[in-house]
């Protein structure tokens, strides 16, 4: 778990970047249950007016907890992650989850945290395709 | 005053609870989404996604409520813990409708889901705000 007395109101989260492909996307749909052709059937995407597959939000924001995670030290010092979904991420691209301290409780000590992840598409920086927040509790 | 519509949900649906679907905390599934994710330990937060997707089908069954899931977008996401989930154990996933507001045609409908384990205590409550987009938009 990480300390209280080695963490600042602004300190940054280190930013956390994957390139989303079919094969994680499906590994995701197998692990989480969410079998939504949307995500797997690039004719099905298109129907539904995509140019292709999209990943599931909840893929992307898996991806956010993990940056929250690896800064919090272990999964158990979450005490709370939620997200607004605001733009679909497609194969190919990458994401790039951060975050920031927003304020400090004490007693207990608990760090609020202001999350996002953006996307680099076609070269620029889309951002955010999501928002969000954390509670992480410290040490 | 607007004429009740059936290409939307049921506002009075609003406040239904679910009964209790059993989930098990697997293993083999933590491990995936530990793989995926890259953490190297304990039960990632959002693997609740996981038990929530045990509970939806009777949600999406449910014709008081009458969501149309082709339709769906997720739009929000949050998950609460009292304690982090322990692999093996077995759960309790109970599903309600919180609040269903129709604007512009558009249903937003948040279902929330309380884990609770073998003692009653619900060791996380999940919420998901869904977006029903308007028929034939």
């Amino acid at each position: 778990m990480r300390s209280r007395a080695a963490v600042s109101v602004g300190d940054e989260l280190p930013e956390l970047a994957r390139v989303v492909t079919r094969e994680d996307v499906k590994a995701y749909a197998d692990a989480g249950g969410d079998q939504n052709p949307l995500h797997q059937d690039d004719a099905f995407a298109r129907s539904a007016g995509f140019p292709g597959i999209i990943a599931h939000g909840m893929f992307t924001m898996g991806h956010m907890a993990a940056a929250v995670v690896a800064w919090a030290g272990e999964p158990d010092a979450v005490l709370a992650v939620s997200a607004q979904f605001r733009a679909p991420v497609f194969m190919g691209e990458t994401i790039v989850a951060g975050g920031q301290v927003r304020s400090i409780e004490d007693r207990p000590a608990i760090a609020l945290l202001e999350t996002w992840v953006r996307v680099e598409r076609d070269g620029r920086t889309e951002w955010p395709v999501k928002k969000g927040e954390a509670r992480v509790r410290l040490a | 005053m607007r004429e009740p519509d059936d290409d939307e949900m049921n506002p009075a649906a609003e406040g239904t609870t679910y009964p209790a679907v059993p989930f098990t905390v697997e293993p083999s599934r933590v491990a995936a989404f530990r793989a995926l994710f890259g953490i190297s330990e304990g039960v990632p937060p959002t693997f609740v996604t996981a038990a929530e997707f045990a509970a939806f089908p009777q949600v999406v069954a449910d014709r008081h409520l009458d969501l149309d899931f082709s339709r769906v977008v997720h739009g929000s996401q949050a998950y609460a813990f009292r304690r982090p989930l322990r692999e093996g154990e077995e759960l309790a996933v109970r599903a309600r409708i919180e609040s269903i507001r129709i604007r512009g045609g558009n249903g937003f409908v948040t279902i929330a889901m309380d884990l609770e384990d073998a003692d009653g205590v619900v060791v996380c409550t999940a919420r998901s705000q869904m977006i029903e987009r308007a028929a034939g938009g």
